[in-house]
């Protein structure tokens, strides 16, 4: 860090003459070392001794024990005492790693020593210049050439080869080529006989052909869909406390798939999310599309504040709008100017203030025709019969009470029991045992979300308006958010520190003003109306002159094919963020976006078509590539990966003939660890219901983006696997290698009944061992065995078939109850619950009992061929 | 470390057993598992703690819900004049509903004992504890930020109100690296439901996957998985493993630049490694029964039985090299009838923690071991008027609590800072939580300074934007 104030000293130095000596020293050196070391306790927050170094007033007039400063003394000067740690308070506290260095103080010296000038914000400061390659990002594209003249991205990446001395790897073979290429597309191999038709297509546009395929398959948009979810932090529930459902969040899903699959221009895509119920309200889709800005995580309940319940949501949007389209870490100057990037604090509160006067709104939206609610009718009565059930048993309690109260009165009838009487017995113990009142209260908890969750059906929107929305601003049965009258009319501050409590200036909306600065893009005219804010800055942010929205996708879309970005971190095109491998290409590739109308497929479509993508993942000379080029940034052949969490799943369905191809509507309840389904797990003032499994397979079995995806119970077999933390918006799934997958993999009940179904689906399909071996591989690998390998699966399959002769399988354990414990927040004592509300009708998978000693043995070689490397990365 | 109760490295017959003498890959491949992540350069070499300190360990004993520092270690006489008398809190919109309206000041229910040389109040429930808090360090200093449950969990577990960020104790497996490599370093011991805001508690967030806590269940499966399912015997399992290694190697001859195949490979053997030593480590009934009785397992009480089994196992898991086990303790919120919930939940850690503390103490273990106890705030000396009545309970209260220390580098024997007269506001030795934070890492030899890890567009700690250790907490 000290490295860090040095340099960009001696940086400004160069770059700078409009200011004095001792401006310069304040803006380079004093005043980043006080918003780092010293404003946390005097000024942000806190104002310790009465000390509060945020202005030079403040400095002057200094705390408890004096002046801070005595401009032009720097001797006199409390904080140099301080700083140097000649007074009894040394500051800044913490021991010899905390003092400032010797560097630092001689410029604080300096400083005050030259008048103790106090400049503006440096990132605000039109004097302040940034590192021209920490601002590439900023700048407008170039329109860029590679060094022979010619313009596809092979001309782009060979160029970069030839510099280093690198020749590429030679063309992957067919199979492999269409094996990439389907998991990169749509997320799932291709099958056997769609490899067989690629290989045999002699023409020249075969690939393309194969291309085109995929790209007009319905599995590309839920496999790109997912990609945006990631970015969007998309979750079905709230998280926190309660973790209460989202119930028509799903739409947002739905609509996110659909837009890829139709390849919606990406400027649309932009304007819909951010302000599609200001730009186009009569459609649907521009009205579900908002759903974006209330994707992440929080929740209001009676524990939570009001006011900050409001700032979390407005902190997340603004941050979420910073890093999914411009990529940039907008949210780093919430609590004081970007520490890298030339983003002011006031900057982040303008940005803000353009979602100050929106509200949340629930408006009715008729489902529309893609929208696939009929297919799950069976999941709308199983929540139906959950709260028929509930219902009753709460009615049971509610006549136990009646009666005893009537018992207790001399009543001959319990029913002449005041109903206010009633609802007052019902909120104590008083009448009902402890025991009983934590069940009663138990399945309150339950009924409040079976409700919420039955909306879920309705044909609602999770949506936001500019202002309140007659009609359409409940939040149904149980979401709560602050009311609209409570921040009418929405003035936003800058807040010191982002502490709500510390408001300081008021600001306009607006937008970023680097922007402007370093761009050809004009600032936007922000309205201070409450409505058109959010249109304004969709325009902003769509406008094909913002030099960061092109840029970011392309880069995003490019990282997604080749597992890492041209720039690394897609959601940081600033100075941390690391710098192009290549530039010229980013460029390059953004400019073609724009002018191919903002056509996701079209970039798809050049990538796939290059030499570069389709080049084999072996290199002959890997020993000279690797030392030349360690993280193949270069791409002097493809780098393999392991299959993403969702990918692998849905994969492992695929190949067993269990993937089901329903797709759209609300989210299903994929089969996942009994233990973690049946885990109590806390909502406020009780338990969540347990987590069921759909029963019907269609619904369980489909693509895992269509499984509702509750924050505080992520499925463990996609955790494992480094699904994404749905908190923050994840630009690039983390890809580590840990024990617990081999757990998962190799042990789990669902890994077992797909080994089982993979095996009953050859046996189906394949006559003879010899081509129920080969089928296996063809499924699970997309090539036959080797004669070796054919060889020793049989023998694997035939020592395990003596075994299962020898060892019957287990017989159908009976039916557990689900047993909930709970811990009486009145009386602490604990209390156990069955939960009474068995899986009905449960479509169940097939199982080593329901099938011949011979198919479980081969489905212990279809268990090894999933476990196995091959199956698990793509090349 | 005492070597008694080391687990010993699997042998080789072990790893026979699973996958025949053919797998070479050993050690190679192990370094490349444990630096799978690292695809950016990252300050801090796991592994490396910064500062020479005794603890090794630590043991972290979460008290979810809030227990009332009134009523435990804090007592406060001036509640028993005020008791019952009404004040009327002015609605802030800093203030939650919960705790506004009208009020009332509530006393102790419970009565109090001088203990140890310490001499320092303690709740009479807290009868083995007495015996022990000449060992302990108490603090009465600490400041919460939030009065919700889940974002003052997130604080107290992860630095950060508001989730997602790496659990201490993933900071602590980062920073010491692992002693063990056959079990997580970073082990998290749930009550049998998880808190508010679950697993997030102790996530590994923006660290690499290795370091996140490992719950191990009370019930079902310890780890997930761990076990294969009815029908696969150790014959079976082993047969299917040699098959799935003969695959996974003629595919690494034909890919011979691709290191991961080697690391996943080795994630295979780590795992059946893993698999065949966990039971030992889960097994308490090789415990003598005067350990047993110590921790209150056995006796009469279930709540302690369960808690006693928790805080021994926490006990077996360091002695295995464990860097980091957090036990969590559900059930302090308590609003209304104190004197009954926290009554049941004072006398259900009572052996339990004493006998950590003591047989800590007695087999060596607790110079190296830190043991914290805390819950994410305390509690208000006031209760409110809810369903129109008054319970004798009370509410959140972020501006006070105690929290205590014992062992690893702590203070033996001492308070620290002080609470007002009613207990609403810490006023003596103030600190912050992330204060709190850096005091944890530094006497287990770490700078929260320099315990960083780089993500998204900057370099993050526990602390988040760096704090001050506590100076008396460290003798």
């Amino acid at each position: 860090m000290k490295g860090f104030l040095v340099g960009f000293a001696a940086l400004y130095t160069g770059s700078l003459t409009a200011q004095t000596p001792a401006e310069r020293t304040f803006s380079g050196i004093v005043g980043p070392a006080l918003r780092k070391q010293c404003l946390g306790c005097h000024g942000e927050g806190q104002i310790l001794a009465k000390l509060d170094l945020r202005t030079r007033e403040a400095a002057l007039r200094g705390g408890s024990r004096g002046p801070a400063i005595v401009p032009g003394k720097a001797g006199e000067s409390l904080l140099i005492q301080a700083i140097e740690g000649k007074t009894a308070f040394a500051m800044p506290p913490g021991g010899e790693s905390k003092r400032l260095s010797a560097e630092e103080i001689a410029a604080f010296r300096a400083w005050i020593d030259g008048g103790a000038p106090w400049a503006e914000s440096r990132a605000e400061s039109p004097a302040w210049t940034y590192s021209e390659a920490d601002v590439w990002a900023l700048r407008p594209l170039r329109a860029t050439r590679s060094a022979d003249g010619a313009t596809s991205i092979d001309a782009f990446v060979d160029a970069k080869l030839r510099e280093r001395g690198l020749s590429p790897a030679p063309p992957a073979d067919r199979p492999t080529l269409l094996r990439r290429a389907a998991f990169d597309l749509t997320g799932l191999p291709p099958a056997p006989e769609e490899i067989d038709a690629f290989v045999a297509d002699r023409s020249p546009s075969a690939w393309e052909k194969a291309v085109e395929r995929l790209l007009a398959s319905p599995r590309y948009g839920e496999r790109w869909g997912r990609h945006w979810l990631d970015v969007v932090r998309y979750a079905d529930s709230s998280g926190y406390s309660n973790d209460f459902e989202r119930p028509n969040a799903w739409r947002y899903r739905d609509y996110v798939i659909r837009s890829f699959n139709a390849d919606k221009p990406y400027d649309r895509f932009i304007r819909e999310q951010i302000a599609g119920d200001e730009l186009d309200p009569s459609n649907a889709d521009a009205v579900i599309a908002t759903g974006f800005l209330r994707a992440g995580p929080w929740e209001h309940t009676a524990m939570s504040v009001e006011a900050v319940t409001r700032q979390m949501w407005l902190d997340d949007a603004t941050s979420a709008v910073g890093a999914a389209f411009l990529g940039l870490t907008v949210g780093c100057a919430r609590c004081h100017d970007h520490k890298f990037d030339p983003i002011p604090t006031k900057d982040y509160y303008r940005l803000q203030a353009v979602f100050a006067s929106t509200e949340f709104a629930r408006p009715k939206i008729p489902f529309l025709a893609a929208e696939n609610v009929v297919a799950s009718a069976g999941e709308r009565k199983r929540w139906q019969d959950s709260i028929d059930r509930t219902q009753a048993r709460l009615a049971e309690f509610r006549q136990t009470v009646r009666v005893r109260l009537a018992k207790r009165r001399g009543l001959a009838s319990p029913e002449s029991i005041p109903e206010a009487e009633m609802q007052a017995a019902m909120q104590d113990t008083k009448e009902l045992e402890p025991e009983e009142f934590e069940e009663y209260k138990l399945h309150q908890k339950h009924l409040q979300v079976y409700r919420e969750s039955l909306t879920r059906f309705d044909p609602l929107a999770f949506a936001v308006s500019s202002g309140p929305l007659d009609g359409a601003t409940d939040g149904g049965p149980t979401l709560k958010y602050p009311k609209a009258a409570d921040y009418k009319p929405a003035e936003v501050r800058i807040l010191a520190g982002g502490n709500l409590q510390a408001p300081g200036e008021s600001v306009a909306p607006g937008v970023l003003s680097a922007v402007t600065r370093y761009s050809e893009l004009p600032a936007a005219a922000i309205p201070a109306s409450v409505a058109g804010r959010r249109s304004a800055l969709a325009d902003w942010i769509a406008d094909s002159r913002n030099p960061l929205t092109a840029r970011v996708m392309v880069n995003r879309i490019w990282q997604y094919h080749f597992g890492a970005g041209l720039t690394p971190d897609p959601n940081n095109l600033g100075k941390t963020g690391g710098k192009p491998s290549h530039p010229e290409l980013l460029d390059w590739l953004a400019s073609e976006f724009i002018a191919g109308g903002w056509s996701v497929k079209s970039v798809h479509r050049k990538i796939l078509l290059s030499n570069a993508y389709r080049r084999s993942s072996s290199h002959p000379e890997y020993r000279k590539v690797r030392d030349a080029d360690p993280s193949n940034s270069l791409l002097a052949y493809f780098p393999p990966r392991r299959a993403e969490a969702e990918v692998l799943r849905d994969s492992v369905l695929f190949v067993a003939g269990e993937l089901s191809g329903e797709s759209g509507g609300p989210g299903g309840y994929p089969q996942i660890n009994e233990d973690v389904a049946n885990q109590p797990r806390h909502a406020m003032g009780s338990l969540q219901p347990a987590y069921r499994p759909s029963p019907e397979k269609r619904i369980r079995n489909r693509r895992a983006i269509y499984a509702f995806q509750q924050r505080g119970l992520i499925d463990p077999f996609l955790d494992v696997f480094n699904g994404p933390n749905p908190d923050f918006s994840c630009a690039r799934r983390e890809s580590s290698t840990v024990a617990t997958q081999a757990f998962s993999l190799m042990n789990s009940e669902f890994m077992h009944d797909m080994a089982i179904a993979f095996a009953a689906r050859v046996s189906k399909e394949s006559a003879t061992p010899a081509a129920r071996v080969r089928r296996l591989f063809r499924l699970a690998y997309g090539r036959g065995p080797t004669p070796e390998e054919a060889a020793g699966a049989l023998a694997h399959w035939e020592s395990m078939v003596l075994w299962h002769r020898q060892n019957p399988p287990p017989p159908k354990p009976e039916p557990k109850p689900v047993i909930h414990t709970i811990t009486s927040e009145l009386t602490g004592e604990r209390f156990q619950f069955k939960q009474w509300d068995p899986p009905q009708d449960y479509e169940a998978n097939l199982k080593a009992r329901d099938v011949a000693p011979e198919t479980r043995a081969l489905a212990d070689v279809a268990l090894a061929l999933l476990n196995s490397n091959e199956f698990v990365y793509v090349y | 470390m005492s070597a008694r109760f080391r687990i010993v490295p699997a042998t080789p017959s072990r790893r026979d057993f699973l996958f025949g003498n053919a797998m070479g890959l050993g050690g190679i491949a192990l370094s490349s598992l444990l630096s799978a992540d690292t695809a950016l350069a990252q300050t801090h070499e796991p592994g490396k703690p910064h500062l020479p300190a005794k603890a090794k360990h630590c043991i972290f004993l979460l008290m979810e819900g809030g227990p009332s520092h009134m009523d435990t270690f804090d007592p406060k006489p001036k509640l028993g004049a005020l008791h019952m008398t009404k004040f009327e809190k002015a609605r802030n919109k800093f203030e939650a509903n919960m705790n506004t309206g009208e009020r009332y000041y509530v006393r102790s229910p419970f009565e109090f004992r001088r203990a140890g040389k310490l001499g320092i109040e303690v709740n009479t429930l807290l009868d083995r504890f007495s015996g022990v808090v000449d060992d302990v360090c108490f603090y009465r200093g600490l400041k919460a930020e939030s009065v919700n449950h889940p974002t003052a969990l997130y604080h107290l577990n992860c630095g950060n109100q508001f989730g997602g960020d790496p659990a201490t104790g993933a900071w602590v497996a980062y920073g010491l690296g692992t002693e063990n490599r056959n079990l997580p370093a970073f082990v998290v011991l749930p009550d049998l439901a998880y808190p508010q805001g679950g697993a997030a508690n102790w996530g590994n967030g923006f660290l690499p996957a290795q370091y996140q806590g490992t719950p191990l269940r009370p019930q079902g499966s310890p780890i997930l998985d761990m076990n294969p399912p009815p029908g696969v015997t150790p014959e079976r399992q082993s047969a299917n493993l040699k098959y799935l290694q003969t695959l996974n190697r003629r595919h690494r001859e034909l890919h011979p630049a691709h290191d991961e195949l080697a690391a996943r490979i080795e994630s295979y053997e780590l795992a059946f490694r893993m698999q065949a030593e966990m039971p030992a480590v889960l097994d308490l009934t090789r415990e003598p029964a005067a350990t047993l009785e110590m921790y209150g397992i056995g006796g009469a009480d279930r709540e302690a039985d369960a808690i006693g089994r928790r805080c021994l196992l926490a006990r077996r898991l360091v002695e295995a090299g464990v860097r980091f086990v957090q036990v969590i303790v559900m059930g302090w919120d308590s609003h209304d009838y104190i004197d009954k919930a926290h009554g049941s939940r004072l006398r259900a850690i009572d052996k339990p923690v004493a006998g950590l503390l003591a047989d800590l103490k007695r087999t060596g273990l607790l110079d190296e071991t830190l043991v914290v106890w805390a819950g994410e705030f305390g509690r208000s000396p006031d209760n409110g008027i809810r369903r129109g009545s008054t319970a004798w309970g009370r509410d959140h209260n972020a501006n006070a609590m105690t929290v205590w220390l014992a062992g690893g580098g702590a203070p033996r024997g001492a308070i620290v800072g002080a609470t007002d007269e009613t207990g609403a506001a810490a006023v003596e030795v103030v600190h912050p939580l992330r204060d709190f934070h850096v005091t944890l890492l530094r006497l287990l030899g770490l700078d929260d300074n320099r315990l960083r890890y780089f993500h998204a567009g900057r370099e993050k700690q526990l602390s988040q934007v760096g704090g001050e250790a506590i100076g008396q907490l460290i003798a």
